[in-house]
């Protein structure tokens, strides 16, 4: 008995099956039959199959189908019942085995007594250059597992419906009676599921198994074949029923919701997205075969996936064709808003309308997307083309574009132009202007006309595909908008053009519709020797010379890229910038890797000018220069001026670390401000870095001895970040940190005033004076949730409806999150988490809430309440890297664990200032006995006095 | 104690760097070869190279098997080209090419070992150096196991990744030591990988009764094995159990240093430098607990040896082959890379808690029979059958 029988299938693929064959005998296990079954083929499949099996005695075997089955199904049966091997598999004429498929799946088999062995299937687009590799389903291949039941891992029968990169043990298919259905497509799906719930036991491996081919069809569809696409979802339809009917028999209610999840992740998706430009009696046939099944998928299903996939479920079942031709223009363009979106009760949603329907409310609430609070230049608009004509050498355009919630006000001075670019980068592109431009409230009119012949003058050859968009100027602020074709026809066809290069090849372009859906054109031939032309290019470009071009161009490209990397980057700085004269009188300050103006850099920086002193002051920034000041030198942070500045500066001043690569020169004096005491375990105090050998810890620590000064504020800070990350005691500064001078000061004009006084920032802020400011600012942490964004521990509408009366909550993230508020707390809770500079809101401030953040440390400066919401204290001090002290030892204020708690403190929020006055004083002389108001000018006095005029 | 002989005797051939060289290696194949040559294989050692000086690991001389070292002395070792500088330094160019012709002559004597070999004949290459000779041997007949004797993490740190990727390719099988580093082999598309456990130095029939009030650990004082974290645990230990000691067996580079840190910390009463053993079996069955501290490991046989003798491990979790040999909770405790917090937690839980230190003991004893020699040449042989399958 064979080790493993592999059944490879046939149907008019006479030229692919043997290699087919061959990658079978191939294999390192050694003793593999093969099992051809030819589908009936009218080319010479049958016949090279009886050569195969002439030729390989006792391990090829060929056997044909009296008629043709129309599908894989029958022909895998037939070679079910001819197989003699312990294990089967099937391989289809197009398709290879890897070389140790056989060994691996017989080895994991006969280890584990598994039913089905299951590898990783890769799927290889043979006509790219270098076969683009997909593979299919990876993250469930990703290690060796074994499973009881299929019950445990529902991802793998919902995700991985393949048939052929499987290894079955035979006598579990024939007790079983597995076979494929006959005559239908997705033939695959019913058998695997069928097999999956059969399976005792089911294990997986990472190697690859089965290499499938991918070949590039250029067939365009045409009308003919969407009768059927049609048949094709029916019997989708009909499989998915089949199998939802075996999963209700054995009462797999998880297994169903999994499935109905991907049902509406996958498969609707792929028939959703061709609706738009489908007929209206399609897409009435399309909605009834759909509703039916859309009936039966759990509500559940419509919370595990993506928004849109949702919307677009809910409002195909509900027949809502209005607002579904639209949203499905976001479920193929992601970013982009196609809906108006409406405003109902504080909450924003995909449309109008569904609001009596609870579970409709909760698909179409769109809030937590955050379109409420992007400007105009930050949304992707849909742009819907309503007419498009031609008249000899012009076309002529109208359209519509979205207005969501109103974000371009009716009085607003609007401006268009239409531009048309080459698909190709960093080639020529034209504007044509729009001549009508009309607010009409939830959407924008334009119409224009472009005179395409006498203005579009493409090079020819190298610019084949123009793109066009819409760039629309709202009260200065640009937005761009693609051109979405959808029921309307794009009548003329080609319009003259004249190339630039030659006319040969082309003498028109002709408009069509992207695969996203958008407005594109082509260049095209008219004339016959065009078409002559054109094929000899084609010839020449895929011949010797063209090859020979290419590759160079991809060369050239490839040393471009190499000549701007970091790598090279790092050695113009130290072999060129670091050789040029120190600039005197220079200082390259940063903060927080450039993301910010502000902290201690900034203090230092404001000090030195408010001494006017003589200096050149560069800024790092890093993403947009806005809101740096003016009048300094910006560099972009890893730009070439910036590692030029760095190396000739004469001072680097800087709140977190310069790129650890770069060498300091020994002429330059860095001066670490730092940007927070600490309590979780820094520098070589953590666990992650213990854990490394010597050699990468000396790595680490040249970075570290860059520094010439380390500001610290207490003793506390020289115990902990100076030991971490072994510092010199002759680097250590006692002097404080200068970002806390305002804090420092900001107490003692209260006291002294015998009130607190508030800054600018209330009022730009829009707080009422009656009203107290509360600041949240928690620590950063790593993001998950349904958005991948950081989520507050509190429900902020329950607290500004509970609160609100009395509260202005402000909310600041750490610098790498990101909230979203609803517009219900507007007004009571503030996200000012895009402000540079937080101590301006730590003064306004009149308690704070935090968990584990260094804000605690400065803000206790200010003698007022703190308040520690940690919810996830187990998680963060024990699973985490540790912690210096026990908060809830020395915490100068109440230390709460859940919502509820909360609450109760906010409310005896005022009662707290008195009782806990003498933990922050505490607190204050243990961490922050060195801020004493003075610390910018200190520093200024002791490095940069000198440079007075 | 007689054992039945293998099914099917056959030929098989050790290849390493060296043949004696100090170190896990040399003790593993060695072992092995002891142990196929009672199941009646017909064993061969091979060496590329005699081991360098001062790292000699004394054999005794009654083997069972034969040993051969190829080259009578280090052939000369030559950097890759990069560069035309290097392709016209004609002094590095003419030491290539000696070295190219000394590979293939010792290659020829290695086919000639191969070649007397009879059909079913195994090559096993226990490092991927000694690989690059095997690569140029005539190997026809024979199948040919290429092995990784560390884990992943640690071979992608080093040079050895990329010759790995090249050159255990093409072999018939690729071993790694556990089923997850060879995932990982897999990942990189290595799709011939497999993986063998390390077996069971020893197993004593005395084991400890952990009463002796004393934490072991057992290795060279080398920063990979990282005494100095131990010490930073014990010192948050010590303290509170000042009737307890820390024996630290093994010599080594660090020693100076340690005992250094060791009064820095303010323990150096409670810790016993104890130098090399030559008896750890004795060792161990005198401690209570052990602590494996090492920043890198691949299937470390320390924790082994002091289960079996029944005490339980603290390890930090640094590599597949420690979680594979600990269950975390069960029959020893593992604490995250670096972190002495938790390892100083785990040892004093273990310290404090007799019935918990003999459950753990008992339960190591038991579990980690699953790699006795038995267990071990059993996969082997069914891992010379698979591939010639």
């Amino acid at each position: 008995m064979p080790d493993v029988s592999v059944v490879v299938i046939v149907y008019n693929d006479a030229d692919r099956l043997p290699t087919a064959v061959q990658s079978v005998l191939d294999q390192t296990l050694r003793d593999v039959e093969v099992v051809i079954v030819d589908d009936c083929s009218t080319d010479r499949s049958f016949e090279v199959a009886q050569h195969l099996a002439a030729v390989h005695p006792g391990r090829v075997r060929a056997f044909q189908l009296p008629e043709n089955s129309g599908a894989g199904g029958e022909p895998r049966n037939v070679g079910i019942q001819h197989t003699a091997g312990k294990y089967v598999m099937f391989l289809d004429s197009d398709d290879v085995l890897e070389h140790n498929a056989c060994r691996n799946m017989l080895e994991a088999a006969e280890e584990t007594g598994s039913d089905i062995v299951s590898g990783l299937c890769v799927r290889l687009h043979k006509d790219t250059r270098n076969q683009k590799r997909d593979e299919w389903y990876a993250w469930l291949y990703s290690t060796t597992r074994t499973l009881e039941s299929v019950t445990e891992l529902p991802d793998l029968f919902v995700w991985d419906t393949l048939s052929t990169n499987k290894c079955y043990r035979r006598d579990f298919l024939v007790e079983n009676n597995l076979l494929f259905p006959k005559g239908m497509f997705y033939e695959d799906l019913m058998f695997i599921a069928d097999a999956y719930l059969a399976a005792k036991r089911i294990t997986l491996i990472p190697n690859q198994v089965y290499f499938w081919h991918v070949y590039e069809k250029a067939t365009v569809k045409s009308v003919t074949n969407r009768r059927h696409e049609m048949t094709n979802y029916a019997h989708r339809l009909e499989i998915h029923q089949r199998i939802d009917a075996l999963l209700e028999e054995r009462g797999l209610t998880e297994m169903k919701l999994a499935k109905d999840v991907k049902f509406l992740k996958h498969d609707l998706v792929l028939h959703l997205r061709d609706l738009p430009f489908r007929s209206e009696s399609y897409r009435r046939e399309f909605a009834e075969l759909s509703r039916e099944y859309l009936a039966s998928i759990s509500p559940e299903a419509y919370e595990r996936v993506q928004p849109i996939q949702a919307i677009c479920a809910y409002l195909l079942q509900q027949g809502d064709w209005e607002n579904l031709i639209p949203a499905v223009d976001t479920l193929t363009n992601r970013d982009k808003v196609s809906s108006p979106l409406a405003e109902h009760d504080g909450r924003i949603y995909w449309c109008d309308g569904h609001f009596d329907d609870t579970f409709g409310r909760a698909v179409l609430d769109v809030t937590d997307i955050g379109y409420h609070e992007k400007p105009v230049n930050k949304l992707f608009l849909r742009n819907q083309l309503t007419r498009f004509s031609e008249a000899g050498r012009t076309a002529s355009l109208a359209g519509r574009i979205t207005n969501p919630l109103g974000v371009i006000p009716p009085g607003a001075k609007l401006t268009g132009e239409l531009e048309f670019s080459a698909r190709r980068r960093s080639l020529q592109s034209f504007t044509f202007p729009v001549r009508v431009l009309r607010h009409e409230g939830d959407t924008l009119y334009w119409e224009t006309t472009a005179d395409i012949t006498a203005r579009l003058r493409p090079l020819g050859i190298v610019d084949t595909i123009w793109d066009v968009r819409l760039s629309l100027d709202v009260d200065g602020v640009r937005t761009t908008t693609r051109l979405t074709v959808a029921d309307t026809e794009l009548a003329g066809g080609p319009l003259p053009v004249r190339p630039r290069l030659t006319r040969m090849v082309a003498d028109h372009i002709e408009p069509h519709i992207s695969v996203r859906g958008h407005l594109a054109f082509r260049l095209v031939s008219e004339s016959r020797s065009g078409e002559r032309v054109q094929e000899l290019i084609a010839r020449g470009v895929q011949g010797k010379p063209g090859t020979l071009a290419k590759a160079g161009y991809r060369k050239a490209k490839t040393l471009r890229k190499s000549l701007v990397s970091g790598d090279n980057k790092l050695r113009v700085y130290h072999e060129v910038f670091s050789r040029l004269p120190i600039k005197k009188r220079t200082v390259v300050f940063e903060s927080h890797l450039g993301k910010q103006f502000s902290d201690s850099p900034r203090a230092i920086y404001e000090e030195m000018r408010r001494q006017g002193l003589d200096f050149e002051a560069i800024w790092a920034y890093s993403g947009s220069p806005k809101d740096f000041p003016q009048d300094v030198t910006l560099v972009r942070r890893w730009s070439l001026a910036y590692l030029k500045a760095l190396a000739q500066a004469e001072f680097w001043v800087d709140n977190q670390s310069y790129p650890l690569k770069l060498t300091k020169r020994p002429e330059t004096t860095y001066i670490q401000t730092w940007h927070g005491s600490a309590l979780k375990k820094m520098g070589f105090d953590q666990p992650a870095l213990k854990a490394t050998t010597r050699q990468e810890q000396s790595e680490q620590q040249r970075s570290l001895d860059r520094f010439d000064r380390f500001l610290v504020r207490s003793e506390h800070d020289v115990r902990t970040l100076a030991k971490a990350f072994r510092l010199k005691e002759k680097t250590l500064l006692r002097a404080g940190y200068p970002r806390n001078d305002a804090l420092v000061r900001s107490r003692q004009r209260e006291a002294e005033l015998g009130h607190r006084e508030r800054g600018p920032l209330a009022a730009e802020l829009g707080i009422p004076d009656d009203k107290t400011v509360l600041l949240y600012a928690p620590t950063f942490r790593k993001v998950g949730g349904r958005h991948g964004r950081f989520e507050l521990p509190f429900d902020v509408e329950r607290f500004a409806e509970q609160f609100g009366d009395r509260y202005v909550l402000l909310v600041r993230s750490h610098y790498l999150n990101h909230v979203v508020l609803p517009p219900t707390v507007q007004g009571k809770v503030v996200d000012v988490s895009a402000r540079h500079d937080i101590t301006p809101i730590l003064e306004l401030a009149d308690g704070l809430i935090t968990d584990y953040s260094s804000v605690m440390f400065d803000y206790a400066l200010l003698d007022r309440p703190l308040v520690f919401f940690t919810y996830d204290y187990d998680e963060y001090v024990h699973e985490g890297r540790g912690t210096y002290f026990d908060l809830l030892e020395h915490a100068p204020g109440p230390v709460v664990h859940t919502e509820d708690d909360f609450h109760e403190t906010i409310k005896s929020f005022e009662t707290q200032a008195l009782e806990y006055a003498a933990a922050r004083r505490e607190f204050v002389a243990k961490f922050g006995e060195y801020d004493r108001g003075d610390a910018a000018q200190s520093i200024v006095d002791q490095f940069f006095a000198q440079w007075s005029r | 104690m007689s054992k039945p002989n293998a099914a099917q005797p056959r030929d098989i051939f050790f290849v390493s760097n060296s043949v004696n060289e100090l170190g896990g290696i040399t003790s593993w194949s060695h072992q092995m070869a002891r142990l196929f040559s009672e199941r009646g294989h017909r064993v061969h050692v091979v060496g590329v190279v005699p081991p360098p000086q001062g790292r000699v690991h004394e054999l005794a001389d009654d083997l069972p098997y034969k040993t051969t070292t190829l080259y009578d002395e280090h052939p000369p070792s030559v950097r890759p080209v990069r560069g035309l500088k290097d392709r016209l330094n004609l002094v590095e160019q003419r030491r290539r090419t000696a070295r190219e012709a000394g590979m293939r002559e010792q290659a020829a004597k290695m086919s000639a070992l191969f070649r007397a070999a009879r059909p079913g004949g195994i090559v096993i290459v226990t490092q991927v150096w000694a690989m690059e000779w095997v690569a140029l041997a005539h190997t026809a007949g024979l199948q040919v196991i290429g092995m990784s004797h560390e884990s992943f993490a640690t071979c992608r740190k080093s040079s050895r990744f990329q010759r790995v990727k090249r050159f255990y390719a093409d072999t018939d099988r690729m071993l790694t030591l556990t089923r997850e580093d060879a995932d990982h082999w897999i990942r990189q598309r290595l799709d011939n990988v497999g993986f063998m456990p390390n077996p069971l130095p020893f197993f004593p029939d005395v084991p400890s009764d952990r009463s002796r009030k004393c934490v072991v650990s057992i290795g060279r004082l080398h920063e990979e094995k990282g005494v100095d974290l131990l010490l930073e645990a014990w010192a948050q230990v010590a303290p509170r159990h000042p009737d307890w000691t820390l024996r630290i067996y093994g010599s080594g580079e660090e020693a100076e240093a340690l005992r250094k840190q060791a009064a820095e910390l303010g323990v150096a009463a409670s810790v016993e430098w104890m130098g090399r053993t030559g008896d750890v079996p004795g060792a161990l069955r005198e401690g209570s607990v052990f602590a494996l501290s090492s920043r890198g490991e691949g299937f470390p046989l320390a924790p082994m040896e002091a289960m079996a003798t029944a005490v339980p491990c603290v390890a930090f979790d640094v590599a597949p082959g420690v979680r594979e040999i600990i269950t975390d909770g069960v029959d020893g405790f593992l604490a995250p890379p670096g972190n002495i917090t938790e390892f100083a937690r785990h040892l004093e839980t273990l310290i404090s808690d007799k019935e918990l230190r003999d459950t753990m003991g008992e339960a190591a004893r038991e579990n980690i029979q699953r790699f006795s020699t038995e267990e071990i040449v059993g996969r082997w042989e069914d891992l010379f059958a698979l591939v010639e399958r």
